[in-house]
């Protein structure tokens, strides 16, 4: 064998792997950090932000652990070594030198932990995390979530909450101990728990979104929170208080049963579609553009353009469709329909061709589908009105944050934009106009 | 990215290299990809314009370019010299002609600029504002990674 044919086999072996790596859903992201020359990791959810900051203010009485209190921009936090939290070797710096912060957020609490030093973020697989090892030394196995690989290094990953809950019994330990308890602290104590009791409920409720999230990537942010509330009442009266967390996918797809809109991956039926026309305001434009991000299938494009050809006759419709699941849109621009299955309002859109029946020219003339990940920038016209149902709830936080501003940036400044039936817009400068079926609002300066 | 213009990418991708590889090339995953990405070593474009507007991009590592045209010529080739640079570039020029064809039969139109090649270490391409579709060619020579950016005249 030549060497040259050894070298190309050992390529394809690595572009394998790689191929391999590139297949693997990226669905857990963490901060990385040092600790004693060991590298750990944090849910990037839980964290707010990192920062280097110096000069804590001490607090007298504080666990070992607390090295004070700091002032973030107005806000007091208060500070955790987690060196010393773990008891590892802390290198004491002095007053003036910068430590390396990382601020968390656990419910509402923020506070900030230092660390040796910040890495980066990584993105891996959570299919990959493996369970902790019960002998591992420096932390107590509770408090770590599991074990990750990640180019050739190992990255032990913090369990943030179950962390943070050792630090009030840690507290309430010292408290027991023979140590003259002022009034105060036993107050505050008490008043502790008094939060965490009225906070049980809304603990299973706040284990029930991050269940969403992470079967479903489905976000529970103000654009979803009615809906989210009032199913989760519901949820509890048909589990009957038992049983309510989400343990599987299948669990969280049961949830989210109630929260899709009408005619979800099917053309909407006549009902539906005539309620949208009648919800459409009049417009006087020669060219209406429309966006669809989150088309998937393509079934609410078509429903769309032909209610806007019905509600619109003599404008021309120009919509741009996208989704980022390839293998959905990729049937879109040719999609057949059986003539039975089509509502009675799209058939003097259709033709019949060899293998069944598909929309006019005219109608497919008016859709673009792209292949598009809304969150990559692509150019379009100012639009006119925008379509996104079921899709903003879909993407993380700070990811519909930026897409539901986008929707105000793109538009003109008469626009329309309709979402899910169990989504609000929850930004200023649109005007609310829902009807029963149809969550529609208007552009308002 | 239209999604009619995803096929024709991929399928002359797929054929114009088996074809002048004369050996099995698997096609990896789909994505996009966005703002910067890093050029693995080689980097031949070939620009369109026409109805749309946008470019495509074929990036390997520079043993791969190598390889690769050394096949294609029937000789071994070491070192990246005008032979190999003008391989590499007729190489993307075939594969973007074959799709820019098929793409005319459906009815788009297309037009191409000549292909130019970039090499050196640690590159870099940004492009502002464009969405890439990454279509990864995996041979035994290598990976090939196709890049195609492509947007509408607005």
């Amino acid at each position: 064998m030549s060497p040259e044919k050894t070298e190309g086999q050992q390529k394809v072996n690595e572009s394998v792997e790689q191929k391999k790596e590139h297949t693997e859903k990226i669905d857990f992201k963490m901060v990385t950090f040092a600790l004693a020359g060991k590298e750990y990791g944090i849910d990037i959810m839980n964290v707010k932000e990192i920062a280097r900051a110096s000069k804590f203010t001490y607090v007298p009485n504080a666990a070992p652990f607390v090295r004070g209190v700091y002032n973030l921009r107005g806000d007091i936090i208060s500070i955790i070594d987690l060196r010393t939290m773990f008891h590892l070797p802390a290198e004491r710096k002095g007053e003036d030198i910068l430590e390396s912060l990382i601020i968390l957020k656990v419910d509402d609490n923020v506070f900030g932990v230092i660390v040796d030093s910040i890495d980066k973020v990584i993105g891996v697989s959570s299919a990959n995390i493996q369970p902790p090892h019960p002998i591992f030394g420096d932390i107590n196995v509770k408090y770590i979530k599991g074990i990750i690989e990640n180019n050739g290094k190992l990255y032990i990953i913090l369990n943030i909450e179950k962390l943070f809950t050792k630090e009030e019994e840690i507290k309430s330990e010292k408290n027991i101990a023979p140590v003259a308890l002022s009034e105060q602290a036993l107050e505050k104590e008490q008043s502790n728990y008094v939060i965490n009791e009225s906070n049980t409920t809304d603990l299973v409720a706040n284990f029930i979104k991050e269940t969403l999230y992470t079967y479903k990537h489905f976000a529970v942010t103000p654009v979803n929170e009615t809906w989210f509330n009032a199913r989760y009442e519901e949820w509890k009266s048909i589990k009957k208080n038992q049983d309510l967390q989400l343990k599987e996918a299948s669990e969280a797809d049961e949830f989210l049963s109630t929260f899709f809109s009408p005619y979800t991956s099917a053309l909407w039926a006549d009902e539906y579609a005539q309620a949208v026309i009648n919800a459409l305001p009049d417009l006087n434009q020669k060219i209406i553009n429309v966006w669809n991000p989150g088309c998937g299938k393509g079934y609410e494009t078509y429903s769309f353009a032909c209610v806007l050809k019905k509600r619109y006759p003599d404008a021309r419709i120009k919509i741009w469709a996208n989704d980022s699941d390839l293998l959905a849109i990729s049937m879109a621009p040719n999609m057949i329909f059986m003539v039975d299955d089509v509502p009675e309002i799209y058939k003097e859109f259709m033709i019949k061709g060899k293998n069944g029946w598909t929309f006019v020219q005219s109608i497919r003339d008016s859709i673009f589908f792209e292949f598009h990940d809304v969150l990559n920038s692509n150019p379009l016209p100012p639009l006119d009105m925008i379509i996104a149902r079921d899709t903003v709830s879909f993407l993380s936080p700070v990811e519909q944050k930026r897409l539901l501003v986008d929707f105000g940036e793109r538009t003109k400044r008469q626009a329309f934009l309709m979402l899910g039936l169990h989504e609000r817009m929850p930004l200023d400068g649109w005007k609310e106009m829902t009807t029963h079926q149809v969550v529609l609002y208007a552009k308002s300066e | 990215m239209r999604v009619e213009y995803i096929n024709p990418f991929v399928e002359s991708a797929f054929n114009v290299m088996k074809e002048v590889l004369q050996t099995n090339v698997r096609r990896g995953e789909l994505y996009l990809k966005s703002t910067s990405m890093p050029v693995m070593g080689v980097a031949a474009i070939v620009g369109l314009a026409g109805d749309v507007e946008g470019r495509v991009l074929f990036d390997m590592e520079k043993n791969t370019a190598l390889a690769i045209a050394s096949v294609m010529n029937g000789e071994e080739l070491t070192a990246m010299d005008d032979l190999v640079k003008a391989t590499i570039t007729e190489l993307a020029n075939m594969i973007t002609a074959q799709a820019v064809t098929k793409l005319h039969e459906l009815g788009f139109r297309f037009d191409l600029t000549p292909p130019a090649i970039f090499t050196g270490d640690n590159m870099e391409i940004s492009n502002h504002e464009v969405e890439a579709l990454i279509v990864p060619m995996e041979t035994p020579y290598g990976k090939v990674e196709i890049n195609v950016a492509i947007r509408e005249r607005g």
